[in-house]
């Protein structure tokens, strides 16, 4: 699992999860577009984890996920689901709530 | 408003259900537009994920491009699905076989593995080895390993599997496995090789040895830890553990040697060194040659062998050939002092009967007498040395000989030496000359006190020794049995190098005066007449032991001579008197004739013959051995015999050894040795006179 976070004294601010299908088109673009948004918006202060449901199809019930691939925004509250290949920034960024920022 | 339809909402409840709204229609928007490729269904048996279309494009190119063959199969074995490496396996179109039974393609000698693999098994799979047959029915070795596929309890059973075509790899082995059998033949042939050449090298005699120049190691064979005394520690030597076993002064030739070996490409040297299990010094022969490892000088390697016995034996040889040249030269002296002696005793014996009677001249004259038989006695020690000496050999047993002047050795020996007689296991008979025989052992008996200033202990001892052809040679006898009888004594012993010196005539260790330096080499003449030899063994320090070997004999009967009386005998006849030298001719006819004899004289062989032949009546021949012309005395003799077998024969000479060798004398002719008094002149005509008489009263009897 991916964990480009910050040192531990300091947990990282956003607690993201990715959930993809191995590597179908889709998925392998909405991996790619997330490592680009995070590395332009984070600074490194995040913890992404990415979840292959053909490896664990249990792990879509906790966040109730029906399609894939799907971006759970898990920390900062609320928790919010962003759908598809994460082609579009700008409505990441607004479900991030980094929409307003410069 | 319309209340009823509208119960209160919290402005939170709103948001939210506003929110869940929001991602509700996000999501359908989302698959409406195809922004997702799988969708998770929950069930009764767990999630699924259905992927959408075109979703396992990647899987399908990956399955398409890889180097090994899948196949997808019913449960009866149909084949559903197969790729394009697997149809290229088989040899045939991926259409012809979509739809066959995979079990029509498998070796049918692999069919029970093949059902084996078919049946249910664990869910991670399972393989097996096996051939298919493919279009040129022709066995293709292949790994087959399939895994069941779940597809849920309604759906048919699938078996995936995936085919390794392991022609290459088979192949490989193979070639491997005959590259792994060249290198055991090769292995197996240098082993042989190694081995048969340390067998060589060890009836050799020889050590291998290997030099590591970078290293400074040197690697031995068994051989080689044993010619330099080193037990039970194997592994390579150092160089400088090796080279601290020469001795001191021959290690800078070593070094050198190894440091010419460098640039010549070669080693050779023969060196002394001392072995590390008993400290023996030994010589040892270093061959070898120099290995070249990428253009550089990297090992030597070569062979020692120990070369002790070997140069021992060329020592003793060069010894013994010394001493034949130096017998050579003292017979031919005494050869011709003899001759002069004759001249001057035969000239004194006719003188005196004309001396005057005065005191002086007496005692001038004595002492000319007592100078000529110093002399000759001095001669007779020379020519025993020279092994030119008339012995009289006979059956010895040197423990009763050694017994019976047990008394004389004592009074040698004097008070402050202990005689002591070791008896022996049996008592052995050797061929030798009796009172010779006393004569040695006296002189090496004296020999031995002179050695112990200080008193100590002389014994003697005998035994029996069997000497080998490789003993013979280096001692010059012959092989075969021996009496030895050692003298030793615990006196101050000799070093090597005056032990090589002490049989040569006039070398004496004595003060001058003392000795002549002759009583050893007398002993060596007579030892070696008598077909044996004599070893020293000798420490300073710690005393010699002389030992003399004689021919061991098991007749007792091997009698040769016996003694003549020493008395002047007149007598009557006719002698020839054969001599080439006119002094010692002139000498002998006027003592003949002074005792009564009539006397005819020849200067040569051919004119005594022709003496004899013009019918004077001559009873007795007497001549010299060695003279000059075509016949000798021996051959004169001969030829007499046969001519005139009544005719009484008597030979003289100074050098008797040599001749005797070369011809054989017949048995019934005395020999006298010269230089010869008129005493012993007449008593051997005499002897030969009436012996000649007794022939012709009895025919029959053979002289003796």
């Amino acid at each position: 699992m991916d964990h480009d976070s910050a040192p531990p004294a300091n947990p990282p601010r956003y607690k993201l999860r990715l959930f993809i299908t191995g590597s179908t088109p889709r998925s392998t673009a909405a991996i790619q577009n997330m490592r680009r948004i995070c590395a332009e918006h984070l600074q490194g202060d995040y913890d992404l984890e990415v979840i292959d449901v053909y490896q664990h199809p249990d792990a879509t019930r906790d966040y109730q996920i029906v399609a894939t691939p799907t971006l759970v925004k898990v920390l900062p509250e609320p928790l919010r689901k962003i759908i598809g290949d994460l082609s579009d920034s700008e409505r990441v960024l607004a479900g991030l709530n980094l929409a307003q920022e410069p | 408003m319309d209340r009823s339809f509208s119960p209160p909402l919290s402005q939170a409840h709103f948001d939210d259900l506003l929110e869940r709204l929001r991602e509700a229609e996000e999501t359908l928007d989302a698959i409406r537009h195809g922004e997702v490729d799988a969708v998770v269904v929950g069930g009764s048996s767990g999630q699924k994920v259905y992927t959408l279309e075109n979703a396992d494009r990647p899987y399908r190119v990956i399955i398409e491009q890889m180097r090994e063959g899948a196949v997808t199969l019913s449960a009866d074995g149909t084949i559903l699905y197969c790729n394009e490496r697997f149809a290229d396996i088989l040899g045939h179109a991926r259409e012809s076989l979509i739809g066959r039974e995979v079990l029509h393609f498998v070796a049918p000698a692999d069919t029970p593995v093949f059902a084996e693999l078919m049946a249910h098994g664990p869910a991670s799979g399972r393989s097996a080895e096996l051939s298919l047959i493919n279009a040129d029915s022709v066995g293709v070795p292949v790994n087959f390993s399939v895994v069941d596929l779940d597809m849920g309890q309604d759906s048919a059973r699938l078996l995936c599997g995936v085919v390794t075509d392991l022609t290459r790899s088979r192949q490989r082995s193979h070639e491997l496995a005959a590259a792994n059998a060249r290198l055991a033949a090769e292995i197996d042939v240098r082993r042989r090789a190694e081995e048969s050449l340390e067998v060589a090298l060890d009836a050799a005699g020889m050590g291998g040895w290997d030099l590591d120049l970078a290293q400074g190691l040197i690697h031995g064979s068994k051989r080689f830890d044993e010619i330099f005394g080193r037990e039970g520690t194997p592994g390579p030597w150092l160089v400088g553990e090796l080279l601290a076993r020469f001795l001191p002064e021959d290690r800078p030739a070593v070094q050198a040697g190894f440091e010419a070996a460098r640039r010549v490409g070669s080693i050779e040297f023969e060196l002394r060194i001392e072995r590390l299990a008993d400290g023996a010094r030994r010589w040892i022969h270093v061959k070898g040659r120099v290995h070249r490892q990428q253009g550089r000088n990297g090992r030597l390697a070569g062979v020692v062998s120990d070369v002790t016995t070997r140069r021992m034996t060329e020592q003793q040889l060069r010894q013994a050939q010394k001493m034949e040249a130096i017998g050579q030269l003292t017979g031919g002296i005494a050869h011709d002092f003899n001759n002069l002696l004759m001249v001057i005793g035969g000239s004194m014996d006719m003188l005196e009967e004309h001396m005057p009677g005065d005191e002086r001249s007496r005692r001038y004259f004595a002492a000319a007498r007592q100078g000529v038989e110093r002399g000759a006695l001095l001669n007779r020690q020379l020519l025993a040395f020279s092994r030119r000496q008339d012995l009289r050999q006979e059956a010895v047993c040197i423990d009763d000989r050694v017994h019976s002047f047990q008394g004389l050795l004592e009074r040698a020996l004097g008070e402050t030496i202990t005689l002591q007689l070791v008896e022996p296991e049996a008592r052995w008979l050797c061929t030798t000359d009796p009172h010779q025989l006393e004569t040695a052992i006296l002189n090496l008996a004296i020999n031995a006190r002179d050695a112990m200033p200080n008193g100590g202990t002389v014994s003697i001892s005998t035994r029996r020794v069997v000497v080998d052809s490789e003993r013979a040679q280096s001692v010059g006898a012959a092989a075969g049995n021996y009496v030895a009888v050692s003298i030793a004594d615990t006196g101050e012993g000799m070093t090597p190098d005056v032990a090589s010196k002490v049989f040569e005539p006039f070398f004496t260790t004595k003060a001058v005066g003392k000795g002549t330096g002759l009583g050893l080499s007398q002993v060596y003449g007579f030892v070696r007449q008598s077909d044996g030899f004599i070893t020293i063994d000798s420490t300073p320090g710690q005393g010699t032991t002389m030992t003399l070997h004689f021919p061991l004999t098991d007749d007792p009967e091997q009698a040769r001579a016996k003694d003549d009386a020493a008395v002047t005998l007149r007598g009557t006849g006719s002698v020839l008197v054969v001599e080439d030298d006119a002094s010692v001719r002139d000498i002998a006819v006027r003592s003949l004739g002074d005792l009564g004899y009539t006397v005819f004289e020849a200067s040569h062989a051919q004119s005594a013959l022709d003496v004899v032949a013009s019918g004077v009546g001559i009873d007795l021949v007497f001549s010299d051995v060695i003279m000059p012309g075509d016949i000798g005395g021996m051959e004169l003799v001969q030829r007499l015999r046969r001519s005139h077998p009544a005719m009484a024969l008597l030979l003289t000479s100074g050098y008797t050894g040599q001749a005797m060798a070369d011809q054989p004398r017949p048995a019934d002719v005395q020999l006298l040795a010269k230089p010869y008094t008129r005493a012993t002149l007449s008593a051997a005509v005499d002897a030969a006179l009436e012996k000649a008489r007794a022939r012709l009263r009895d025919p029959g009897k053979p002289g003796v």
